[in-house]
């Protein structure tokens, strides 16, 4: 399936409002000769956890600067809650909560960083204190309250910057892996926290690398690659696309590897879909007994001596890969 | 539609809360002792080294140490616009450099209204530092100005002094990449313009050529002179001069900055 074909097939997601971010073709390139994105569309509703998955460099952030009002794009409409982020954009940003994925903090406490964001928000000051102490212990960080922030440790810093942004109100929350440098309860807390708003109501947009945490918290998932998303769905129904298929994972020797995958991909036919990096090998099946008769046989046919052979479920992982590596074929189909 | 023009549209929504929101920031961010002890001590420690070193070269050769207390005193004072300046540089500096700059303007915040926070922050730190100097003045050296008019006048120059060496970090603090070279340059110039102006010394027609003319092209000489003069209450036409002159530098230094940072591409500056 192409990435168009997907972008139309793509259900209404569950929510409960409209679209509050409508992107349409859009297009950037920081050097005028590379575009860093080519030509995105998807829309976000109200209440919806989009997850934006892809490599280093894929697109990502540069779509999430995009939508935050930080850059212009050079092509394509971009609408963020109904206005135009060239005409509107703070009143955007007002309603808008962004997690960046670089570090920043002030020169300050960790409690002062806090208190200061919501003053910088206009948050009153007896409701600014309410929510800095509801913070600091929801992300354990009352023993690091006094603490300047520079003086703290990175995955602390990141707690801060992630905590920080619930002191102020908003409608959509921009989340630029935020959880690098997290721990695996503070990971696990935030993406609780996150989806305890979103049951209030708020609307997130979400970019990873981990695909188990996209799988947690994500009602639909967009594979961007080099600048276009390359699979665009809800997790169940692109998990579905691969039902019924097996993964069988297979290392052999380096020196057989490229003559072994070629011949692989002839004897397993057009149904499986073969993705290698180097002497490894991912291959989606429909039927895993008979792959792994056809692969152990042609393996002694060549005698090439196979290092690693198993089969397992799918997982989100798999559909990441093939979509990069495919983009946005349907595994196994024409 | 360039970034530029969308700032500059957005610019129109400048709301006098908003950049007093930034300015509290500004100034709780940047009053750690360290930054205190630059922007204070250091301009205390040239009055009052300086003052009693050089008031005592003086003395021993025939001239008076007071005399030249009551001349480096309000020079001290137009000095504080230097470091006003600096700070104001260098909060953009570190705004860039944590990472503030980007979260603020994904904030509630336009870039104009960030830099308005960065300038009248740069304001109030150069007239609230030369206020301290003037009090340490009063009290250590026992010397103040003459006439409540005249303390005005230099305060308003060295206001306008503030906001043109801001505008001049602010400027330097948007093209600058490293923050060596940053920290470099701004050592460089500080000296300079200290040194190659009326803040330590007078002026004079023995000065070498080159001296004379980094004296004459100096705004500070200027801030210092008209400082001075408010300060005895000897004011003269030639200090009106000297304000136009740097009002208008001021000026193209202002619009210099801002238009050189509003088209800078925020996002990659960090």
């Amino acid at each position: 399936m192409t990435p168009d074909a997907l972008l139309a097939s793509a259900p209404a997601p569950s929510s409960n409002g409209g679209p509050v971010i409508v992107v349409e073709g859009v297009r950037h390139s920081y050097d005028g000769k590379r575009n860093a994105l080519d030509g995105v569309s998807f829309s976000v509703r109200r209440g919806e956890v989009f997850g934006l998955l892809g490599q280093n460099g894929a697109g990502k952030s540069t779509l999430i600067k995009a939508m935050t009002t930080l850059i212009q794009p050079t092509a394509g409409r971009l609408e963020v809650l109904g206005r135009d982020p060239q005409r509107d954009g703070q009143a955007i940003r007002e309603r808008i909560g962004v997690v960046q994925q670089a570090e920043s903090f002030e020169f300050t406490t960790v409690q002062g960083n806090l208190d200061l964001y919501g003053f910088l928000w206009k948050v009153p000051k007896p409701e600014r204190t309410r929510r800095r102490e509801a913070l600091i212990a929801r992300f354990g960080l009352d023993e690091i309250r006094r603490r300047r922030s520079f003086d703290i440790s990175g995955g602390q810093k990141r707690r801060v910057q992630v905590a920080r942004e619930f002191m102020h109100d908003m409608d959509i929350l921009f989340l630029d892996e935020p959880t690098i440098g997290l721990d695996v309860l503070m990971r696990r807390t935030l993406l609780d926290s996150i989806r305890a708003e979103v049951r209030r109501g708020l609307t997130v947009v979400f970019t990873t690398h981990n695909l188990e945490e996209a799988d947690y918290l994500c009602d639909r998932i967009a594979v961007i690659d080099q600048g276009r998303i390359v699979a665009l769905d809800t997790v169940d129904q692109l998990k579905r696309l691969y039902l019924g298929k097996r993964t069988i994972d297979l290392s052999v020797g380096a020196v057989d590897a490229p003559r072994f995958f070629d011949a692989l991909r002839n004897a397993l036919g057009p149904a499986a879909s073969v993705s290698t990096d180097g002497a490894s090998a991912v291959i989606l099946v429909d039927d895993a007994k008979a792959s792994l008769a056809a692969i152990v046989e042609l393996a002694q046919r060549l005698g090439v001596q196979l290092e690693w052979l198993t089969v397992r479920p799918n997982t989100l992982e798999d559909v990441f890969l093939h979509s990069i590596r495919h983009g946005g074929e349907n595994p196994g189909g024409p | 539609m360039s970034s530029c023009t969308r700032f500059a549209t957005e610019g129109r929504t400048l709301a006098a809360p908003d950049v007093t929101r930034l300015i509290y920031r500004n100034i709780r961010v940047n009053t750690d002792p360290a930054s205190l002890f630059i922007l204070l001590g250091l301009p205390a420690l040239y009055l009052i080294f300086f003052g009693y070193g050089f008031g005592s070269i003086a003395a021993s050769q025939g001239g008076s140490a007071t005399a030249y207390l009551a001349f480096l005193a309000p020079g001290i004072m137009a000095f504080q616009s230097v470091m006003a300046g600096t700070v104001g540089g260098g909060m953009l500096w570190a705004d860039r450099r944590y990472g503030m700059l980007t979260q603020l303007l994904v904030g509630p915040f336009t870039r104009l209204q960030y830099l308005f926070g960065i300038m009248f922050t740069a304001l109030l730190i150069g007239i609230g530092g030369a206020a301290v100097m003037l009090v340490l003045s009063i009290v250590l050296l026992g010397t103040g100005p003459a006439t409540l008019g005249g303390a005005l006048v230099a305060f308003g120059a060295i206001a306008l002094g503030s906001l043109f060496f801001g505008s001049m970090m602010l400027l330097l603090s948007t093209y600058v990449k490293s923050n060596n070279a940053y920290n470099s340059i701004q050592i460089l110039l500080i000296f300079l313009l200290n040194f190659a102006s009326t803040v330590f010394y007078p002026y004079s027609a023995d000065l070498p050529y080159v001296l004379r003319l980094l004296f004459a092209i100096n705004p500070l000489t200027y801030i210092a002179d008209t400082a001075r003069n408010g300060f005895h209450g000897t004011l003269s036409p030639t200090n009106e001069i000297e304000m136009i002159v740097l009002a208008v530098e001021t000026a193209v230094v202002l619009v210099l900055a801002s238009r050189a940072y509003m088209r800078a591409d925020v996002s990659a500056m960090e």
